[in-house]
């Protein structure tokens, strides 16, 4: 294990240890309110995983995670109401609409040969064609308004507060750490291949557009997951859990976070829950125009990131100290 | 038979708007490689520019001059501050102009309100064509349309700047080493992107509602538009229009309007995979 990876571990094990003690002394709806945000941190993953490993960004991931939430209430309300069985059965839909959706728009555009920002516009798009069917068909998803009335999650028994928490904390790790110990060795370099070079790692024998896809569906999957686990938690479903506003949202948690790390995702959704309830507050404009200065500001002063703005600045700082003392 | 008749006008009318909205990006897109999301933005300040101007008693013909100044000029400072220092950097390019389509949206909600603000075309009266009455609004729409979309296909084969466009989509590096300034054409080609959009914007705003967040439709609907048809070329742009405007107001006779949308977005993915280069490439 190398440095670089001890240091991650530290800092994973670091954060989950916080959030394992956390409900010993927040407050009923502070962990709510965490456990929604750990969700969202799991949606945060599933694009990192996508746009941190491959390079390739993805303007629309809010399908994914609008999937798995709307899987899961229709199956829940209209398919199948009261039954036993109902959220599992809404588990596997909502996870499953995801994956396909991913698998039958990834093959058409991966294998189209659809790359960089044409891919962004193509995922964009697809947020725009979910949330127009969202909001069109009515009598399914329940327009505009959406639908109310997700029961809480049930495995057997009824899942809620501190238990459902608990488990959402156990889900985001275990998928962090899996996919951060699924993609320590060939796999990962591999992609990382693609990144550098697709044609490259192409003319070496690798079947590129097929290693893509398949972390795109898995990207695609985990999203849909995030969001299905959602509802259960929230009770309803909306058409702005499939809007633009939230697959923009989500490459701003990522970039805070920094891209390619997993739990960089994870502590920038954090911290930018944190800020869009202090901003939120000042008036109804104030988070999409900070959002939109966001985006600016990072293009021309931190493309790679918060982590790896900050990593340069203090760089440059202990050099000048260095420097001035010699 | 008066339905076939009204539902081409109807498409018709949707395909003029996408014409001039989609022209612009086609162009950057071919020319720079780049993906301005803020252009939608530029069909919603023609609209507001039409609503202040007509609040201010002005008559929408002013408003059809002004609006496309009133965007260039936009265009040309966007260019300059933003675009300019990422050209290459597309998926930047992306982030920054979605950001700045944000700003833009909000600074609108944030001057003119959220409420659609009322707007009215320059006649009200309808005619009889082909045994159907039909607005006459619709009608000057779609001819004028065509006549802006006639005089740019002028401009692109005839004039020096067109020249010089054509040059430097076909091969940016040749066509800077024989004399050619490459940031120049960006930067007008740029701006008349915006003005054109501007200007469909002043087209559409009497058939739509005002609203700051307009622009988002036919941002969404226009790059499918330069998907289907290919970046860069005219002719390209004209089929995507035709492709995209068509059959949505075909479908949206049979099905729920955004039902339609949503096939013809769908439709559109399923091209790329077999034609990427769209249907009538630069």
């Amino acid at each position: 294990m190398t440095q670089r990876e001890k240091t991650w571990l530290f800092i994973t094990l670091a954060i989950l240890a916080a959030l394992a003690l956390y409900p010993a002394f927040g407050s009923y709806s502070g962990v709510s309110g965490l456990r929604d945000i750990l969700l969202f941190a799991l949606f945060a993953v599933s694009l990192d995983l996508f746009w941190g490993r491959t390079g390739i960004l993805s303007f629309g991931h809010a399908t994914f995670f609008g999937a798995g939430a709307y899987g899961m209430a229709v199956m829940t309300i209209h398919l199948a109401p009261g039954a036993a069985w109902s959220s599992l059965a809404g588990l596997a839909f909502g996870v499953g609409l995801a994956g396909v959706i991913a698998l039958a728009v990834g093959y058409f555009v991966i294998f189209g040969g659809v790359r960089g920002a044409y891919f962004t516009i193509v995922t964009l798009a697809l947020t725009l064609i979910a949330q127009q069917i969202a909001i069109g068909w009515s009598s399914v998803t329940g327009g505009d308004a959406g639908l109310i009335g997700v029961p809480p999650l049930t495995l057997g028994l009824s899942i809620t507060g501190k238990v459902f928490y608990y488990l959402v904390v156990a889900v985001l790790f275990g998928i962090v750490l899996a996919l951060w110990a699924g993609l320590r060795g060939q796999r990962g370099l591999v992609l990382r291949a693609i990144e550098d070079d697709e044609r490259k790692a192409q003319t070496l024998g690798y079947n590129t557009p097929l290693h893509l896809l398949a972390v795109f569906v898995l990207s695609g999957l985990i999203a849909g997951l995030a969001g299905a686990l959602y509802v259960t938690g929230t009770g309803f479903v909306a058409p702005d859990m499939i809007a633009l506003l939230l697959s923009t949202e989500v490459i701003m948690w990522v970039a805070v976070g920094g891209r390619g790390s997993l739990i960089g995702a994870v502590a920038g959704t954090m911290i930018v829950w944190r800020l869009q309830q202090e901003v939120s507050t000042l008036s109804a404009s104030a988070w999409p125009l900070f959002i939109g200065a966001f985006f600016l500001a990072m293009v021309f002063f931190f493309p790679d990131g918060l982590p790896a703005a900050a990593q340069k600045l203090w760089t440059r700082w202990k050099g000048v100290k260095e420097g001035g003392a010699a | 038979m008066p339905d076939i008749v009204s539902l081409s006008l109807n498409a018709l009318t949707l395909m003029s708007i996408l014409m001039l909205v989609a022209l612009g990006l086609a162009i950057i897109y071919g020319l720079m490689g780049i993906i301005n999301l803020s252009h939608g933005e530029f069909v919603t300040i023609g609209a507001y520019t039409l609503f202040t101007v007509q609040a201010a008693g002005g008559s929408f013909w002013l408003a059809l001059v002004v609006a496309p100044v009133v965007g260039y000029l936009l265009g040309t400072v966007l260019e300059i501050t933003v675009i300019r220092r990422l050209y290459d950097r597309p998926i930047s390019t992306i982030l920054a102009t979605w950001g700045l389509s944000l700003i833009l949206q909000q600074a609108i909600i944030l001057a003119y309100g959220a409420a659609p603000r009322p707007v009215t075309a320059p006649f009200e009266a309808s005619v009889q064509v082909l045994g159907i009455t039909y607005p006459a609004y619709r009608l000057f729409l779609i001819v004028f349309a065509f006549a802006v979309m006639a005089g740019c296909v002028l401009v692109f084969r005839k004039t020096p700047f067109g020249l010089d466009v054509r040059a430097v989509i076909q091969n940016a590096g040749m066509a800077r080493a024989l004399g050619v300034n490459a940031e120049r054409v960006y930067r007008r080609a740029f701006a008349s992107g915006a003005a054109l959009a501007a200007l469909a914007g002043v087209l559409i705003a009497p058939l739509v509602a005002v609203t700051a967040l307009m622009g988002v439709n036919y941002l969404a609907r226009s790059f499918f538009v330069v998907l289907v048809g290919g970046a860069g070329s005219i002719p390209g742009v004209v089929a995507g229009s035709a492709f995209v405007g068509g059959l949505e107001s075909l479908l949206s006779t049979t099905v729920p309007i955004t039902v339609a949308q949503a096939s013809v977005l769908i439709l559109a993915v399923v091209i790329v995979r077999f034609r990427p280069q769209g249907l009538v490439p630069a």
